[in-house]
């Protein structure tokens, strides 16, 4: 009989016992593949998010993040102009995030704007209608929840209008503007009600055209591998500008979220602790029950590598079932979570926390499959050394 | 600094009125020579302070941009900011301004994000502010308890995950309880053989089994509890001195020392009670291996 036929021969003489440890494999595993996929799934995600468009750099205003603050960047077109005619760059644009109003039958309602630069947009996809035209003064973009809000389709016309004053009632400035198309805006979080124009359109309902203010500069460079390089020169050119690689970006965005890091890390040890707690435990009281039986074969010539191998075979088939199950309670569990912490306010709808990838099943599994076999290493070197005539002996009586 | 489109309602006329405007800003040290007239005074936060090596009385230049420092200001003095939990993870470094002088700065005069308005006592938030939205024209009114509900989504949606958490780990420390209650009660095999031969009853044995798992449990609770202390007391170490603040992290009440040693002894008992039931059970002679 091979090492793994003795080893699931023995978990079937306990049903019970074998049962209970599997769940208890089961559970510690899928909580150590939870955490895996959360301690690399934040970096998956908000990366897979920045990229969504091709664009690996953004400038912001000194000193900040992407729609972190209030700050903007003044003659955001003439920067736009220069980064463009800079070597290796193959689009750039400019984006301006300000508050308006779109004008319903009786009431306002509240909107956040884009100013965009549709020959080079990374923000959105059009997922009904056509999109804008460079110098498209006369058209919008909505999102779901605006076109809902405005009760409007691509094709009718909606009136925005910005800068509101208590003092005289009204509104400094509005604009007549024609439904183009529906788009998804990639940053926004869930239910967000975001309409977008061309630049120069959002400017003036956002009052900032007199210094032509942007809070976001886009940039695509034409070789992902000079992405570093070119983010240098760019930093050195426009040193009142913040100039930031997805990748830096990433490297932000995991130190803000830090603690979900740390988190993963110590509850995903605790899994693995409680995974070779289990399963050594199991073994040792298993080896302890059967030294009569090992010291039996050892006697009749069955060498000590032999039974090594049959214990941890043993310890390899019971992690291998349980943590069989625990992927797809894992994955279930994983699930559940996302929908939770995804539900934090102001976090992009499509960012995740929980990212199912290959890498990280085969690491889990092999961490386990590890795990499982040092978890056995004790059991066995007890197994091995089994006085056999006193065994014997002591079975006997 | 600002006024009131129409006169205010009775009932919102206030105990007190604060206005707040907040801006990003950017700020240097000051290289020029102190000016003939006094720069107006700022407060900084501690961190910035630090950062920055500034102190009560040195000269700083303030903008709304890097390229736009104008603005001389003079550190007037160095303040601790409350610790605020939704801010944590920003780590912003904020300065003080007085409102007039932050206006001017920014070109922005009698423009504000926000009012603040107390009301006089017995006048209800809410009716105050139905009041405000039906008389206001480009703001919106919100009470602070709205406010609070608000602003403390963030810390809602890590509590739950925390539960959720919290469920996972109490299914696996069950399991694993109950794997361990069950391989301890079987160790006893052969006690509980000898001890059936000799004459003791089904239900002493069974007894003296239980009572050793809730032994056993109530040692695995102290131990649990005191290891609790100490990854708590670690945890709130390790993430004031990360995060440079005075908050609590880890905190242990007795009503979670109480609900986990409860909870920990119901499954000790549990689980011994089961394994104890199934030892008794079955016949001395298949206990001592001679069936």
């Amino acid at each position: 009989m091979t090492g793994l036929g003795w080893g699931l021969k023995s978990l079937r003489r306990r049903p019970l016992r074998t049962a209970l440890s599997l769940a208890g494999i089961a559970v510690a595993s899928a909580m150590l593949l939870d955490m895996v996929m959360l301690s690399g799934g934040i970096e998956q995600s908000f990366s897979e998010l920045l990229l969504a468009r091709g664009y690996q750099i953004r400038l912001t205003p000194k000193g900040t993040l992407p729609f972190d603050t209030e700050a903007s960047i003044r003659g955001a077109s003439t920067v736009v102009r220069e980064i463009r005619a800079e070597p290796g760059v193959e689009a750039a644009g400019a984006v301006l995030g300000t508050s308006i109003y779109g004008r319903t039958a009786d009431s306002l309602v509240t909107l956040f704007g884009y100013g965009i630069q549709p020959e080079a947009q990374g923000i959105y996809q059009v997922t009904a209608g056509a999109d804008l035209a460079p110098g498209d003064t006369s058209g919008v973009l909505l999102s779901e929840t605006a076109a809902a809000l405005l009760g409007a389709a691509p094709g009718d016309t909606v009136t925005l209008v910005g800068r509101l004053d208590p003092q005289i009632a009204g509104a400094a400035v509005g604009r007549r503007l024609a439904v183009r198309a529906l788009v998804r805006w990639i940053y926004d979080h869930r239910g967000q009600p975001s309409v977008g124009t061309v630049l120069p359109v959002m400017q003036r309902l956002g009052r900032e055209t007199a210094a032509d203010r942007g809070s976001l500069l886009l940039v695509k460079a034409t070789d992902d591998r000079e992405v570093d390089a070119l983010a240098a020169r760019l930093r050195e050119r426009f040193p009142e500008l913040e100039v930031n690689s997805v990748a830096e970006l990433v490297v932000q965005a995991k130190r803000r979220l830090v603690y979900f890091t740390q988190l993963s890390y110590v509850l995903g040890g605790m899994s693995l602790v409680v995974a070779v707690l289990l399963v050594g435990t199991l073994l040792t009281i298993t080896v302890n029950e059967r030294l009569g039986e090992i010291a039996t074969l050892r006697a009749i010539g069955v060498s000590r590598g032999t039974i090594v191998r049959q214990v941890l075979a043993e310890g390899v088939a019971l992690t291998v079932l349980g943590a069989g199950a625990g992927i797809l309670l894992g994955l279930a569990t994983a699930e559940y979570l996302d929908a939770i912490l995804t539900s934090f306010p102001g976090l992009p709808e499509a960012f995740s926390f929980f990212v199912p990838r290959a890498g990280t099943l085969s690491l889990s599994a092999l961490v386990l499959l590890a795990t499982g076999s040092l978890a056995g290493l004790y059991p066995a070197w007890l197994a091995s050394r089994a006085p056999i005539a006193a065994t014997l002996r002591a079975e006997a009586t | 600094m600002f006024s009131c489109c129409s006169p205010c309602p009775p009932c919102l006329r206030g105990e007190f009125l604060s206005v707040i405007f907040a801006f990003h800003l950017t700020l240097a040290l000051a290289q020029t020579p102190a000016p003939a007239t006094q720069p107006p005074g700022i407060a900084i936060e501690r961190a910035l302070a630090e950062r920055l090596h500034l102190a009560v009385g040195d000269t700083v230049r303030l903008g709304a941009s890097p390229d736009s420092l104008l603005r001389l200001a003079v550190v007037a003095a160095i303040y601790e900011p409350r610790p605020d939990p939704a801010e944590i993870s920003r780590r912003a470094l904020r300065v003080r301004l007085h409102l007039p002088d932050l206006a001017d700065l920014l070109g922005a005069s009698d423009r504000v994000d926000r009012f603040g308005i107390g009301l006089t006592p017995g006048v209800p938030a809410d009716s105050a502010v139905a009041v405000l939205d039906r008389a206001a024209f480009g703001f919106r009114a919100h009470s602070s308890a709205v406010i609070a509900s608000e602003s403390s989504q963030t810390f809602k949606v890590v509590s739950r995950f925390h539960r959720a958490i919290a469920v996972i780990t109490i299914v696996a420390s069950a399991v694993f309880l109950l794997c361990i209650m069950l391989l301890k009660v079987e160790e006893r095999r052969m006690d509980a053989a000898v001890m059936r031969f000799v004459g003791v009853r089904r239900r002493t044995i069974f007894g003296a089994l239980v009572l050793e798992a809730a032994l056993i449990a109530v040692l695995g609770s102290v131990l649990g509890a005191g290891l609790a202390f100490l990854a708590g007391a670690a945890t709130n170490a390790y993430y004031r001195r990360f995060f440079d603040t005075e908050l609590i992290f880890s905190l242990i009440t007795p009503r979670i020392v109480l609900f986990s040693v409860c909870l920990s002894l119901l499954l000790g008992l549990a689980a011994g009670a089961v394994a104890a039931w199934r030892l008794v059970r079955t016949r001395p002679m298949v206990l001592w291996g001679r069936a």
